[in-house]
């Protein structure tokens, strides 16, 4: 993974050094909240519903083991023992106070971590496919690109204050775990007719207020002008993006109202007068930042099913379960990739207490290279485990509570902080997560069920994900109680797709068993391997309607 | 049945964040700041709530709390309880066990 030169090092040390300063101007008295507010945010420090919380970067969702423990560290030190993974492959911690702050960004400086570009209307932390480097599916390792875009973006003067935030994703693969189509660019890898890889360009998706999926601004970007091109891209939006509302500001509503022909005319224009400037990639230099995501040093095994997990697949009924649901496969003969579930029924979505973290960076070093991943799925991964040594890695996480056999079925649920931390909430997320976490947690019917994507959000701003969510749950607030608005049919995969309403908000009991009147209608109607949201592309939102309000 | 009372008609307590800490409080009598809504201050109309705001308020500018302001509460029970449910989670916690 990439390591920081002496120049990544000192930006951060220096950032850590002036917070510092304005840490202890506004303690004394010097800056007032107006103008402190502004500079706290540029350093990842919220304050929150009950506290100040900490939103850490974790630059495309990778992690060492060094790092993990570290963050394992601050859970400790300067918060309440534990941290929360978030839909933007960060982690969160909610209880920390001011004063403690700039210690706790030294602690993170000394393991190459900080809170840049974790809050304000810059471009913020790239997100990409957590599988990166590691998936079968694989054309090209998206990390490289996005680190080039960490390095180009970090302290940009030009996009330091944009209309509004700025989101990147990036995937290298054809089946998009990165959500590519739902961020205000989207960069997705693959082959031209002419066998080079480069990008397509998507453009203007989004959730929150407004969701819209992304158009394709261009099919195919040469890979050494990715950096003029998203540039170019930039200028218009700083240009002619709105800031005279902050509902409107985002790129989406921009690409919405101009178009994405006139977007594309303004793009090309400006992208021809800069492209062969200085932000063309020389191909050392590229070269350069690719060797640090040099794949680890693999064994060289056999292809196939390696007979030690062909074993205890067959004898251990637990373990295979678990591997069915919590594997992929690797690029590398003899590997897996391993998806730990951070949704244990009945826990908070994404939370992870200090000892996990500690257990995870161990299982780490010893069975996947000290590697980790963050999804934005909010769970974690090991990108690189012997297949031989599953039944291992299995049986070390089961002793944490690590082993939960869940993803991508009904219980593994994107939830956003909701009410119960965040101040922009209308309604909590984490207890209706939990009550369905649990009313699914029969195996047997919860495999049966099969992938099943369920999202929720505690207010508008679908920091949960819930337009794309295959049942995506929306709390409001309806004069002064906590009301869901459910949607079905939403994607955000290569197929994406934005949810549609099916009727009148429910309140926390009856989402809960609405759910599951949707989820027996679909066992009942779904033909032969369809997973839930084949059914209902195929049938609409008709039956499952029907289903939740006859008892209404 | 009775209508219920409006929310300016109703007792108010004020409540802010500690700066240095982040900690919810609440004003006390002695104008001081608690973390439990048990020892806050009771304002029992208008004109009480106001002088109790200005004088977080002015702590505020004294840099010891932030953004105070003031919230309803049923006093029939006690400790007082906020009559908004963002209130009461700021009040009382999560409602959800962490891990």
């Amino acid at each position: 993974m990439y390591k920081y030169d002496q120049l990544d090092q000192t930006i951060v040390e220096e950032r850590v050094a002036q917070f510092r300063d304005q840490v202890a101007r506004r303690i004394a008295g010097e800056l007032s909240e107006d103008e402190f507010k502004p500079l706290r945010l540029q350093n990842g420090l919220y304050l929150q519903l009950h506290a100040y919380m900490l939103r850490v970067a974790i630059p495309y969702g990778v992690l060492s083991s060094r790092q993990l423990r570290q963050l394992a560290h601050i859970a400790c030190r300067y918060d309440r023992g534990w941290g929360h993974f978030t839909t933007r492959q960060n982690i969160q911690f909610n209880w920390i106070k001011l004063e403690e702050a700039p210690d706790a960004l030294a602690d993170l400086a000394k393991v190459q971590m900080h809170a840049i570009q974790t809050s304000g209307n810059c471009i913020r932390n790239t997100t990409t496919d957590q599988f990166a480097g590691a998936a079968a599916d694989e054309i090209e390792d998206p990390r490289v690109w996005c680190e080039i875009i960490r390095q180009w973006s970090t302290f940009h003067p030009e996009f330091s204050f944009l209309p509004r935030k700025f989101k990147i994703a990036v995937t290298g693969s054809p089946n998009d775990r990165a959500a590519v189509r739902v961020h205000d660019i989207g960069l997705r890898m693959h082959k031209n007719a002419r066998g080079e890889v480069g990008f397509e360009v998507i453009v203007g998706g989004g959730l929150g207020r407004t969701p819209f999926i992304g158009k394709t601004i261009r099919d195919f970007l040469p890979k050494q002008h990715l950096l003029s091109y998203l540039e170019a891209i930039l200028r218009v939006y700083n240009q002619f993006g709105r800031r005279d509302n902050m509902y409107k500001a985002r790129i989406k509503v921009l690409v919405h109202e101009i178009g994405i022909e006139a977007m594309r005319e303004k793009v090309e224009a400006e992208w021809q007068a800069i492209k062969d400037g200085a932000l063309q990639l020389p191909q050392d230099l590229v070269d350069q930042i690719a060797a640090h995501f040099a794949p680890p040093p693999f064994e060289t095994l056999p292809a196939g099913i390696a007979p030690e997990y062909a074993q205890a697949f067959r004898t251990d009924f637990e373990f295979g379960l678990w591997a069915r649901r919590n594997t992929a496969k690797h690029k590398q003969p003899g590997y897996a990739i391993v998806t730990i579930s951070l949704k244990k029924e009945g826990e908070a979505p994404g939370d992870a207490s200090a000892e996990q973290m500690q257990a995870v960076a161990d299982i780490a070093d010893r069975y996947s290279f000290g590697e980790i991943r963050v999804t934005h799925e909010q769970n974690l991964v090991l990108p690189h485990v012997k297949q031989a040594d599953l039944p291992a890695v299995w049986r070390a996480l089961k002793a944490y509570d690590l082993a939960t056999p869940n993803v991508g079925l009904a219980s593994d649920i994107i939830a956003c902080p909701g009410l119960d931390y965040c101040a922009l909430a209308n309604a909590r997320s984490i207890p209706v997560a939990q009550q369905i976490a649990l009313r699914f947690k029969n195996w047997e019917r919860a495999h049966d069920i099969g992938e099943l994507k369920i999202k929720i959000s505690g207010c508008i701003n679908a920091c949960g994900h819930h337009h794309v969510g295959h049942i995506g749950i929306l709390g409001v607030d309806k004069a002064g109680e906590e009301y869901y608005q459910v949607t079905l049919g939403g994607s955000a995969d290569q197929n994406a797709s934005l949810g549609d309403l099916i009727g009148p908000g429910l309140d926390a009991r009856q989402v809960v068993d609405a759910i599951d009147a949707i989820v027996e209608t679909y066992l009942r109607i779904r033909q032969k391997d369809e997973i839930f949201l084949d059914t209902y592309r195929r049938v609409g939102l008709k039956p499952f309607k029907e289903a939740v309000y006859a008892a209404a | 049945m009775a209508k219920a009372p409006k929310l300016n008609d109703r007792p108010h307590v004020v409540t802010a964040n500690h700066l240095s800490t982040g900690d919810v409080v609440y004003l006390t009598a002695q104008n001081e700041w608690s973390r439990a809504i048990a020892d806050a201050v009771i304002a029992p109309n208008a004109e009480a709530a106001a002088a109790y705001l200005a004088e977080a308020e002015e702590q505020a500018r004294r840099n010891i709390v932030v953004a105070p302001y003031l919230i309803p509460v049923d006093t029939q029970v006690s400790p007082p309880n906020p009559i908004q449910f963002r209130e009461r989670i700021r009040a009382f916690g999560p409602t959800t066990e962490a891990a």
